[in-house]
């Protein structure tokens, strides 16, 4: 497996491209996708998430929903990188002859479903852990979900339907930023105590530091460890906007574009962490 | 009347998707907690192959979606107005904008659940899924078309919805006829002057109401608009050729419903004849005494059909 070093580099990587897309197209989530880079960055790097990127639709991938829509583009520099899509198209996110828009969907490789309408993912992932377990494959699904996502009832329908189903296959990371777009959760409608409830729902569920690749390690080997029966919620603390000082908790940068001087601030700050 | 005719519509479709989901493994009939006869020997026989999804149309509609993106051909199926709206933004979301081959079953469409309220009536559930992109609509109106219904939706998986009525049907078609689904709309009684579109439990009040305008000397041509969406402009404009007036009669709101869908099919193909749109009262209603009744309150009973049809044939073009 790839060193936790390796790792990290990759996620300073990562966030340095998510910030620069936004900054070149005007458009995009950085605050989100960074909140939760280091999870994509274990899933796709870690050796945890079986791909196939000559076959994206190989019907034994494990599948990756990345439910929270609006940080779609925190997968597309992965994408090109794994070579699901041409070199240069991360230059090209969101311009008319690009293949990455703004909110993900499975015109794109390696992309399984639409999303950015919030509350899907979690049902769409259960659809398919229902055929691995009836058609006898052994992939799993992996999805992540906004905390503002746990707002929407679908999300929970569903979560009692997947524990219900004794779905091992499947497992959620809540990306838990604590943010949504006008406010902090707590202040707006109070979502904690949140773990609580997805092991009310029956679910067997770990809360972990988003943003330490050890942490999320331990909780995917345990995950497929085996030993758990039913589906996994990994409760993720997160920093909305982490890597950019000013962005950090700050609701209000959802989707703020930076000036000129905030865009010199965030680039210095972001080529530090890598170190 | 044979046996075949007396069975519920509802049972009449799951018999025979049983039937072929005993032969395709792929099949997947997914239910919100409406049960039926013909469900049991399902339940019974195909465990792997029908899942309960809860009382949770917003689940089972995301579920279907990916069944689908596996391969999977899959039905949804509980009461229309759950069916439909509860869960319409995972049906345009998950389903329709996927392109998924996903057969929404709505049962006890229009007043059918008489007596119950309009929580459990379906008056719009044309207009809003006919608004979204690349779906079917199929309303059968005896078992003839309900079988084959069926059959077709899983011999030709697609997004599409069908609508199915809660009360026994009497015969329309003859049991080779295939005409409904070829053509979607089918002249099943030609008549003179003047037409009448509609289709599944209505096609009995327009019967009713041609009986009533025949001592008058009105003699109206039956139209079945089995298929809502997508509508053959050819066919139509084949169909309506003989008529100079046209009527659409439906129990549902007037906007965006069946007949909505014909005049604005007429006008795409250039079809210009009077049209008078006959459905129901632009209200909800609260009332007891069966559906005949509540068809009499909605201002959609045989009587006035042909009162409206009369006066609507005595107006100047």
């Amino acid at each position: 497996m790839t060193s936790i070093n390796e790792l990290k580099k990759r996620a300073s990587w990562l966030r340095r491209e998510a910030f620069e897309m936004i900054v070149r197209s005007k458009k995009g989530h950085f605050p989100s996708s960074s909140s939760c880079t280091e999870i994509v960055v274990a899933l796709y790097y870690g050796g945890f998430l079986r791909y196939d990127a000559k076959n994206p639709k190989n019907p034994d991938r494990d599948r990756l929903f990345i439910s929270k829509g609006h940080a779609g583009m925190v997968l597309y520099p992965i994408l090109e990188d794994l070579g699901f899509v041409p070199k240069g198209e991360v230059l090209k996110f969101t311009k008319a002859d690009g293949i990455f828009r703004f909110y993900p969907d499975p015109t794109i490789p390696g992309i399984e479903a639409i999303t950015g309408s919030l509350g899907h993912g979690i049902g769409l992932a259960t659809g398919h852990c229902l055929v691995g377990k009836r058609d006898k494959r052994s992939f799993r699904s992996y999805v992540i979900i906004s905390d503002g996502e746990c707002y929407e009832g679908s999300t929970w329908e569903t979560a009692m339907f997947a524990a219900h189903a004794g779905l091992d296959n499947l497992v959620v990371f809540v990306d838990r930023n604590g943010c949504c777009i006008m406010d902090h959760t707590e202040n707006c409608v109070r979502l904690e105590p949140l773990a609580e409830k997805w092991k009310a729902f029956g679910w067997h569920t770990l809360s972990i530091d988003a943003h330490s690749l050890p942490e999320i390690i331990a909780a995917l080997e345990l995950a497929n460890s085996g030993k758990i029966k039913g589906p996994i919620a990994i409760v993720a603390k997160s920093i909305k906007g982490k890597g950019v000082s000013y962005m950090e908790n700050q609701p209000s940068w959802h989707n703020k574009m930076p000036n000129d001087e905030e865009i010199s601030k965030a680039r210095q700050e972001l080529a530090v962490e890598a170190v | 009347m044979s046996d075949i005719q007396k069975i519920l519509p509802r049972d009449a479709f799951i018999d025979e998707i049983y039937a072929a989901a005993k032969a395709n493994p792929n099949i997947y009939f997914i239910t919100a907690d409406l049960g039926a006869k013909a469900l049991d020997r399902f339940r019974r026989d195909l465990p792997g192959q029908i899942i309960h999804g809860g009382i949770s149309e917003q689940n089972v509609m995301d579920l279907a979606a990916g069944l689908a993106q596996n391969g999977k051909i899959v039905y949804t199926y509980a009461m229309a107005p759950f069916m439909t709206l509860r869960c319409y933004e995972q049906i345009k979301v998950a389903v329709a904008s996927m392109f998924l081959p996903v057969t929404i079953i709505g049962n006890g469409v229009g007043y059918s659940y008489n007596d119950a309220g309009p929580t459990h009536y379906a008056t719009e559930d044309i207009s809003c899924m006919r608004a979204l992109g690349g779906i079917e609509i199929l309303t059968p109106g005896d078992t003839v078309s309900t079988v084959a219904t069926a059959k077709h939706s899983h011999t030709h998986p697609a997004f599409r919805y069908v609508r199915l009525d809660r009360a026994f049907l009497p015969p329309v078609y003859d049991e080779n006829d295939r005409r409904f689904l070829t053509d979607g709309l089918v002249e099943i009684e030609p008549g003179e002057k003047v037409c009448i579109l509609t289709n599944g439990y209505m096609l009995q009040t327009a019967r009713e109401a041609k009986t009533q305008l025949a001592a008058s000397g009105l003699k109206p041509g039956l139209i079945d608009v089995f298929r809502l969406r997508p509508i053959d402009a050819k066919v139509l404009a084949r169909v309506l050729a003989r008529y100079e007036r046209i009527v659409t009669l439906e129990e549902h709101f007037l906007s965006g419903g069946l007949g909505g869908a014909i005049v604005e099919a007429m006008a795409d193909a250039g079809i210009l004849k009077l049209v008078k749109r006959i459905g129901v009262a632009d209200t909800y209603l609260f009332d007891n005494g069966g559906r005949q009744y509540m068809h009499r309150k909605a201002g959609i009973d045989a009587p006035a059909v042909a009162q409206e049809i009369t006066r609507f044939c005595q107006t100047r073009a």
